[in-house]
């Protein structure tokens, strides 16, 4: 009985080799790099300020409180190695057009930074478009917090 | 040890989530009653072959709510052959078309013959009569090359049962997988699982490969997986986003979505040399690109006015046009089998729905009613479009088709089930 068992799972592997290779490399790339440069998540720099700045529906633009925000964050923001912005929409509209809206609203962060003085080299820009929302209901309250980039420092 | 337990996940996933049935919510507004006699079997036929194929043609015809069906006990006869058909036995019951046919074998290797008769029973004419040869192993297969001449008698448009649909299932929170399978939902397969978002499926013309977007590597990345082989190829396209990726009606390229620095706009890319070149150089998003059915335009999204909206731009001349001025939004847009008419998203006071438009006429008809309604695509034979829309925090598909305006949905039983995308014909 034990034989054929193993023999089965050998089988198994076999078939499913192709698949368990790619669960593989999602697991690595939780520890990979983004956009290709190193850093590790282990390293992500603690800070006690919020890490998210909000936009209105299709926009872009950084309002006075954004602004105000990120430059609270500057200090911790230059001292950082790597500062990683990820875009995000809300769910409504169509999901690629969201995923090039998000890269604009993570880029227009970036751009304010680097105004103020941090350096472009260290900033990495990801878009997830509507693909990863913190809140799943679909309601104007739900939509503005799904509506963000995360700053995190490493 | 890990190796070991991954694959054991994905043997469980793979029977957790086995999925799409189609329900019906509302059938066309003019719909035919189609008799499905069962079909006979020669004597010596051990199993019951007949019968089954007669209701898988049923299943079939009335898939998509096109048709409506005379129950078996309500028939007054069941003739296998056109010796033993009368009109008058339907046209009493109030039959538009009856469907019979017999099962004969062949030989003693288990192959089939199987005749089958459509009668148009207001005209009183035979309207297609046919045969095939088949194993009884493809007793699925043969009921759906019989339900696609049914089909194409009846309605002049050609049959879709032996079509698939692609799709992404979000299970949970961190599991995506990419999906195919046939319209009516049965002989699912998980072409990939990950952790990270999946996006974008696309069938080349031969329905061979799949190509889709993988966020597995921490960024937008376009993959073209070989559905034989399960082999999976990165595009190495530069720049930092890759996305929407859509094959050329040849298949020799795809139109696809390269951000560089940020600024996404739409290229060609050709498969086998690997080459890019740039279709659209605009600082607004350009995105969503779909070939015409002959290749010489492809249609896209911009925010170059301002607000997202449709345009069309010239392969070779590369000149453009705008497609849509109504309201403040219109994307993802595709050009309809006959190249005379587009589908997209509309969106209309808060509401994001599917529409239409030729592209002859101002006008566009809007043809759902739910507020979250995306990914549009559209039957081979360009009658029924499938789209992805939501109820509560659940994604489900939606249909419609578009003589009839018949009505379905497709629920996941886990989770959500988003971005349908319908395989082309096999020719």
């Amino acid at each position: 009985m034990e034989p054929i068992g193993i023999f089965i799972l050998a089988m198994l592997c076999q078939v499913y080799s192709c698949a368990a290779n790619v669960s593989d490399s999602v697991e690595r790339m939780q520890y990979a790099s983004v956009a290709g440069e190193e850093y590790l998540q282990g390293d992500k720099l603690e800070t006690n300020l919020d890490d998210k700045v909000y936009f209105d529906f299709d926009k872009s633009a950084l309002d006075a409180e954004d602004k105000n925000l990120l430059e609270q964050y500057l200090p911790e923001i230059k001292k950082a190695k790597i500062v990683r912005l990820e875009g995000h929409c809300d769910e409504r509209g169509t999901r690629e057009y969201n995923l090039a809206l998000g890269e604009r609203r993570a880029l227009e962060v970036r751009d304010f930074l680097v105004v103020k003085g941090v350096s472009g080299k260290k900033i990495r820009v990801v878009s997830f478009g509507e693909e990863k929302p913190l809140k799943s209901a679909s309601n104007e309250k739900a939509w503005a917090e799904n509506r963000r980039v995360e700053i995190s420092l490493y | 040890m890990i190796r070991f337990l991954s694959i054991l996940f994905i043997l469980v996933s793979n029977t957790i989530f086995s999925i799409l049935e189609i329900e019906i919510l509302k059938g066309s507004d003019n719909l035919s009653k189609v008799a499905f006699v069962p079909f006979g079997n020669e004597s010596g036929i051990e199993e019951n072959y007949g019968s089954q194929i007669s209701k898988n043609i049923e299943k079939n015809m009335l898939l998509f709510g096109e048709f409506e069906n005379l129950a078996v006990n309500e028939m007054l006869s069941y003739p296998s052959s056109e010796n033993d058909f009368y009109y008058r036995d339907w046209k009493v019951l109030g039959v538009d078309y009856s469907v019979i046919g017999k099962v004969n074998s062949v030989n003693a290797l288990g192959n089939l013959n199987i005749s089958y008769s459509l009668f148009n029973i207001n005209r009183r004419i035979k309207i297609l009569e046919g045969e095939i040869v088949g194993s009884e192993d493809n007793i699925e297969d043969i009921s759906k090359i019989i339900s696609n001449r049914i089909y194409e008698q009846i309605t002049g448009l050609r049959g879709i049962f032996d079509t698939k649909l692609a799709y992404v299932i979000n299970s949970d929170a961190d599991t995506y997988q990419m999906c195919i399978s046939d319209i009516d939902g049965k002989n699912e397969q998980i072409l990939f699982t990950s952790k990270a978002p999946i996006m974008s499926p696309d069938w080349s013309p031969d329905r061979k490969k799949i190509a889709y977007v993988s966020f597995e590597n921490g960024l937008a990345e376009i993959f073209i997986q070989d559905l034989q082989s399960g082999e999976r190829d990165s595009i190495q396209a530069l720049g930092m986003t890759n996305s929407a990726p859509v094959w050329s009606p040849d298949g020799k390229s795809l139109a696809l979505v390269v951000s560089f620095s940020g600024n996404p706009d739409i290229f060609l890319y050709s498969i086998r040399n690997k080459r890019l070149v740039r279709l659209t150089n605009h600082y607004g998003i350009d995105t969503e690109p779909s070939w015409s059915p002959d290749s010489k335009k492809i249609i896209f999204t911009s925010d170059r006015s301002g607000s997202p909206q449709l345009y069309e731009i010239s392969t070779k001349s590369k000149r453009k046009k705008r497609l849509t001025r109504d309201g403040n939004y219109n994307a993802r847009g595709r050009y309809f089998p006959d190249g005379k008419s587009i589908f997209f998203v509309h969106g209309n006071n808060g509401n994001f729905q599917i529409a239409i438009k030729k592209l002859s006429s101002r006008y566009i008809e809007t043809l759902t009613s739910t507020s979250l309604d995306e990914s549009p695509t559209i039957s081979p034979n360009g009658n029924i479009i499938i789209y992805a829309t939501k109820d509560g925090s659940n994604g489900y598909l939606g249909g419609i088709t578009l003589d009839g305006k018949a009505r379905f949905s497709l629920p996941v039983k886990n989770g959500s089930v988003r971005e349908p995308a319908w395989s082309p014909l096999l020719n």
